[in-house]
């Protein structure tokens, strides 16, 4: 193993008595080279209250996150997951990108598998940004929605608040909405499916720098969109 | 070392890369697929202009034939087309999209009574290998074949979910001119649990049941896949509930 390790740290969000199972490997690599150097695992209320810390044995390769944060979750509601990795880059030579698999059981709705948000890590060259530089859409059919959608957002700074845009796109009309979040917490944030009798079509978070950011679609108690955002920077 | 001793052989062979961009899709009775096509980072890049771009959408069934090729067009940055993908027999494939600027940023959704669900493309390419080398492959893949074996050139491992009430299913996709065949060996905690070899067409692809290939155990049982083929391929997952592929269904990139 190297000396010098790299670091990755990802997130998402966990509700209680949902399956949810993330890969904390990445898919590509050998068996033989299948380990991380550390991973640790921390849990946060939606006021940024640390509920859960705890070191992961690296060489696991799945958790199921209801079984160690379905206690609290219950107790605290959705929770914020943050996954601290270190890893050895000549194993990894991309980044160990965490994957995760959802389902709520006795759901009639089909499982969901999504990639989880590597917040920070990835561009660590952006935090010192002073101006709105990171940003991130995602598009909507253009059809009456069936179901309720949120951006799910989390802010991971342990000092820093997040100052956020969300804007939404309704036909021609473009709406604005100011989000701000303290250091640990997160927060989910309705979009409405119309405006003036125009569908929702696309969806745009603007901010300094990366927040856990997912798109969430709900029906009824199903959880049938959970995805991420397509990010760029400026 | 691997990386630059596979770049010479395609050399010597002859065989090239197309850049391509392409979207899996995925058809049922009472579900509808919908490619998105925009093009938002044309506002973040300088030099490119959305306006009056142009896409070509070509259709690829599951046995690799064309079904469809549709043609559209984005009259900004913030526009976006929807171009319904055409139901087939098989209900699976995958399209490309030709247009010289868009390199990411589209989507394809699956919508139905009981379900929507959307993921991303993928800017990668498709392999073209000269007639010699397909002959020679697929001769060698014919005799490796009937062992249950492949020329193992190219390898994806992926982590599959199944269990009663849910699953999630492979859609492969061959992203060459050549008979593709995909060696795939599920293990669990360390022991083989199942293996299956699959024979793609040119540009086919194929729906890999996981609960078929290694039965399940519990509620949820995850299994680890290693996929070894001959040429390039890809592959997307497919999550079905208790109804499993007559129900409603998800549809999701791997990295």
């Amino acid at each position: 193993m190297s000396s010098e390790l790299a670091a990755l740290m990802s997130a998402t969000f966990h509700e209680a008595g949902v399956t949810h199972v993330v890969e904390l490997v990445h898919q590509k690599d050998a068996a033989a080279h299948r380990r991380l150097a550390s991973v640790r695992v921390e849990a946060y209320d939606a006021g940024g209250t640390r509920r859960v810390a705890r070191e992961l044995d690296p060489g696991q390769e799945t958790l199921d996150l209801d079984a160690l944060l379905g206690g609290v979750g219950r107790e605290h509601g959705r929770l914020l997951v943050v996954f601290d990795a270190r890893y050895d880059p000549h194993i990894f030579p991309y980044r160990p990108h965490h994957y995760a698999y959802l389902h709520r059981p006795g759901s009639a709705a089909p499982p969901l598998y999504y990639a989880v948000n590597a917040t920070l890590g990835g561009v660590p060259d952006r935090i010192g940004a002073v101006a709105l530089n990171n940003f991130e859409s995602y598009l909507f059919l253009d059809r009456p929605l069936r179901e309720r959608y949120a951006l799910a957002v989390g802010n991971l700074a342990r000092f820093a608040a997040a100052e956020a845009e969300v804007i939404t796109y309704y036909g021609g009309e473009r709406c604005r909405e100011e989000v701000r979040l303290a250091p640990k917490t997160h927060a989910e944030i309705a979009l409405a499916a119309e405006r003036d009798g125009h569908r929702l079509r696309r969806v745009e978070l603007k901010t300094l720098f990366r927040l856990t950011s997912y798109v969430v679609g709900r029906r009824q108690d199903d959880l049938v969109l959970f995805d991420h955002l397509f990010t760029y920077f400026k | 070392m691997l990386r630059r001793l596979r770049s010479l052989a395609r050399r010597l062979i002859g065989v090239t890369r197309v850049p391509t961009y392409y979207l899996p899709w995925l058809t049922r009775p009472g579900l509808a697929c919908v490619v998105l096509v925009n093009n938002i980072e044309s506002r973040f890049t300088t030099g490119r202009d959305a306006h009056g771009l142009a896409a070509t959408i070509t259709q690829y069934d599951a046995d690799g034939s064309v079904v469809g090729v549709q043609h559209t067009a984005l009259d900004d940055s913030l526009d976006t087309s929807e171009v319904p993908v055409a139901s087939t027999p098989s209900g699976h494939g995958f399209v490309t999209v030709e247009a010289p600027t868009i390199h990411s940023d589209l989507y394809v959704a699956l919508v139905g009574d009981e379900a929507y669900t959307a993921t991303h493309g993928r800017q990668e390419f498709v392999e073209h290998y000269p007639v010699l080398a397909r002959m020679v492959m697929a001769g060698a893949g014919r005799v490796l074949g009937l062992a249950g074996h492949t020329l193992p050139l190219f390898a994806r491992d992926q982590y599959v979910y199944h269990g009663p009430a849910s699953r999630s299913h492979l859609l492969l996709l061959n992203l060459s001119n050549v008979d593709n065949r995909i060696r795939v060996v599920a293990t669990r905690a360390g022991a083989v649990a199942g293996t299956r070899l699959l024979r793609l067409p040119p540009m086919g692809s194929a729906m890999l049941d996981v609960a078929a290939l290694a039965p399940g155990a519990g509620p949820l049982t995850v299994d680890r896949l290693r996929l070894t083929g001959n040429a390039w391929f890809n592959l997307y997952l497919v999550g079905a509930g208790p109804r499993d592929l007559d129900g409603a269904l998800s549809l999701m990139h791997v990295k």
